[in-house]
């Protein structure tokens, strides 16, 4: 069994993000950028599988930069057998991500996708759903708990009730969820042995054509407004009376 | 005197300084990280200018009073306590930052400001104060400044002396200076700004400063590597350095690892075991940095120096890598350790470690022995543990015939007594071993000179004459 991931390169978690001087975008230059965290969670859960015997490839594919293929390495030394970039400049909203990635899924013929549930760059949270819409497929999103048995992924999802366990047929899109797994160190060794291992660069508009009438444009960053200081009241009878001044009660 | 009278003196000839001789105010100023001491303050007072520390010694001068000056209290020798009804003069309301000059990259602070917040004011003008340690959150400026303070990151920024460009001092004769101006050149006779930093509150009190803020680093990773021995250590340092641009180069052993992996609940880093663990944080932005990271490793691993190694794929990562040095300290906590900070050239720490190693192995063989240490600034932690068995009075009696066996190697490797911890009252008695009689003779002229009623901290760093 094959096991398509996708991954984003995005800035790291913990980096405090700054808006460039004319608003334009995020400040990028010198800042620490990794794989979307949940598609670290991705990676890893495919690997497990793998090496449970129950998958016998792992592929990941990356719609970015050049430098994307950064990410793709790490993905390769923990333990992916073959990469792909489709090298994109220009920054891509999910339905085109969600079209470039049906191609692949229609030329590798995963039988399962497994793919982080949102990027924490725009957290979007559309693209795993749109490509199990398009490849017309079934899937399990905001999963934290996956096993597979006879063509068959049984998925616990965290829904805003509590947990939720649905199984569904194969080949099928699974979005991942924070308690997914911990996701493995890369050992240095095996960093040295995943430059041999092969990644495939090609342009993202030779696999989605033109994709310029869907495009979003933002015109605009602002930081959040700092959180106002706190105020110390002595009485509940002076709370109110600020309550009322601001407006906030009647 | 009685608290009656304290309150009475203080209102009558400093009416505009807040003050407090509450009993549980005086027990929480009087006291720093160390437990040695009884607490003994007979005032806390906080000014808020440097004019009101001005009155302040002036009046402790007039009186015949001891000043303790305060910071965050964060230090472990002792430096900032109070033990002889002293007045604490505390720096906790002068925590004014700005104006910061963009041109000169320098922003004024009162001494009360803590660590961090000047680390958030530089990140703030997109720029970086590199001095960082655990306690930055409640450490102040002038107190950093007070003890030199190094940190985490030394080996590439150097102490808090590096970022000093201006100081406001007010000397124990009661006297304003204001030293160097945040001039980057200034070859005019004896720099008294670098005499005062590190001075440990005894010549004078920092009232102010102008701070050196620079460009941010690029981005990092850390290296977790598990080297082969001791000897290997030095070579792996070598080459990281000629290779990476480094941040830090921490060691640690075998036994230390295996206290923190049971104490936080972590997994083991490596499948095999090494009896030395190395880790790096380096600039790690682009893929030269990552062909130079690899390049490093490569030539460890064929040497067989490098055992196995790990590499942070995200700064998450780097911290849980992190974690398995910072982790070290608290993990042998319940072990009662006797604790030492210690300094040698760097070339030295093997045959400082081997040569401890063999007299502790000899003379105490019921000793376990936990190193770690910033390596790349000659800097070890020597943690020796409590045996279940013995009692803690029989331990530290056997650890106080230890100190001869440390301070007479560090003595004769020419190292240091106290690497960043400070002299105080704790290393006091030690100080002979690192400065030599001559110079502690001229400390204590250029002492008299500064403060000649002894006003200021006495009692502390400088040995009892």
């Amino acid at each position: 069994m094959k096991i398509l991931v996708p991954i984003k390169r995005v800035v790291d978690y913990n980096v405090r993000v700054q808006v460039k001087p004319d608003g334009s975008g995020v400040a990028t230059d010198g800042v620490k950028m990794s794989i979307n965290p949940f598609d670290e969670i991705a990676i890893e859960e495919a690997l497990r599988l793998k090496e449970q015997g129950k998958a016998d490839e792992v592929v990941v594919v990356s719609i970015g930069p050049d430098e994307a293929q950064q990410q793709l390495r790490t993905a390769l030394a923990m333990g992916a057998d073959r990469a792909i970039l489709l090298q994109s400049g220009e920054a891509v909203q999910p339905l085109q991500a969600a079209n470039a990635l049906l191609k692949i899924v229609q030329e590798e013929q995963p039988e399962l996708v497994i793919m982080g549930k949102q990027a924490i760059d725009d957290d979007n949270n559309q693209t795993p759903q749109m490509l199990a819409t398009l490849w017309d497929r079934p899937q399990a999103t905001f999963v934290s708990k996956l096993s597979l048995e006879n063509n068959k992924a049984t998925a616990t999802r965290e829904v805003d009730a509590g947990l939720e366990t649905i199984e569904v047929e194969l080949p099928a899109v699974i979005s991942t969820d924070l308690r997914l797994n911990e996701p493995r160190f890369v050992k240095l060794p095996d960093i040295m042995k995943a430059k041999r291992k092969p990644l495939e660069t090609r342009p993202l508009s030779d696999v989605t054509g033109d994709f310029s009438e869907q495009e979003l444009t933002i015109t605009q960053y602002e930081a959040p407004q700092p959180r106002q200081k706190g105020v110390m009241v002595e009485s509940v009878d002076e709370l109110i009376t600020l309550l009322k001044e601001k407006g906030l009660v009647a | 005197m009685s608290p009656v009278d304290t309150e009475t003196l203080l209102q009558t000839h400093v009416p505009e300084v807040a003050f407090s001789t509450a009993p549980d105010a005086l027990v929480h100023y009087a006291c720093d990280w160390t437990r040695f001491h009884t607490p003994q303050a007979e005032a806390v007072l906080w000014p808020r200018t440097t004019g009101q520390v001005q009155q302040i010694v002036r009046l402790a001068n007039a009186i015949g009073k001891a000043l303790v000056p305060s910071g965050g209290r964060t230090g472990y020798s002792a430096g900032a306590v109070a033990t002889a009804g002293e007045w604490v003069v505390s720096m906790d309301k002068m925590r004014q930052i700005g104006p910061f000059d963009p041109v000169d990259r320098l922003v004024s602070v009162q001494a009360g400001v803590a660590t961090g917040q000047l680390q958030e004011f530089a990140h703030a003008q997109g720029l970086f104060y590199p001095v960082d340690f655990a306690s930055a959150g409640s450490s102040q400026i002038g107190g950093n400044i007070a003890t030199n303070a190094g940190g985490i990151r030394v080996l590439r920024y150097g102490t808090t002396r590096d970022y000093v460009a201006g100081l406001t001092v007010v000397t124990g004769t009661g006297e304003i200076l204001r030293l160097n101006n945040g001039l980057v050149k200034n070859a005019t006779g004896l720099d008294l700004r670098h005499l005062m930093i590190g001075s440990e509150g005894v010549l004078g009190i920092i009232t102010e400063a102008q701070m050196r803020l620079i460009d941010p680093p690029a981005a990092s990773s850390v290296m977790l590597l598990a080297l082969s021995s001791l000897d290997a250590v030095m070579r792996v340092f070598a080459q990281a350095r000629g290779k990476l641009t480094l941040s830090s180069f921490e060691l640690f052993s075998h036994l230390a690892l295996q206290y923190v992996m049971n104490h936080r609940q972590l997994a083991a880093p490596f499948s095999g075991e090494s009896p030395w663990y190395v880790l790096l944080e380096f600039d790690h932005a682009s893929d030269t940095d990552e062909d130079a990271a690899m390049a490093f490793f490569e030539t460890g691993l064929e040497s067989g120096d490098i055992e196995d190694g790990i590499l942070s794929g995200s700064l998450e990562q780097a911290r849980q890598l992190w974690q398995y040095r910072e982790g070290i300290s608290e993990s042998i906590a319940e072990h009662t350790p006797y604790k030492n900070d210690i300094a040698v050239r760097i070339s030295q720490v093997p045959t400082f470690m081997r040569q401890l190693d063999a007299v502790l192995k000899q003379h105490y063989p019921g000793f376990e022995t936990v190193w770690f240490g910033h390596i790349g600034d000659g800097n070890l932690h020597l943690n020796i543990l409590k045996p279940e068995d013995m009692d803690v009075a029989e331990f530290q009696r056997q650890c106080e015939a230890v100190n001869t066996h440390v301070y007479g190697l560090i003595e004769s490797l020419e190292g240091s007594v106290s690497a960043e911890h400070g002299v105080g009252l704790l290393k006091k008695p030690y100080l002979h071993h690192s400065r030599s009689q001559t110079e502690i003779a001229l400390m204590r002229q250029i002492k008299q000179a500064f403060d000649p009623n002894g006003v200021l901290n006495p009692g502390k760093m400088l040995p009892d004459s």
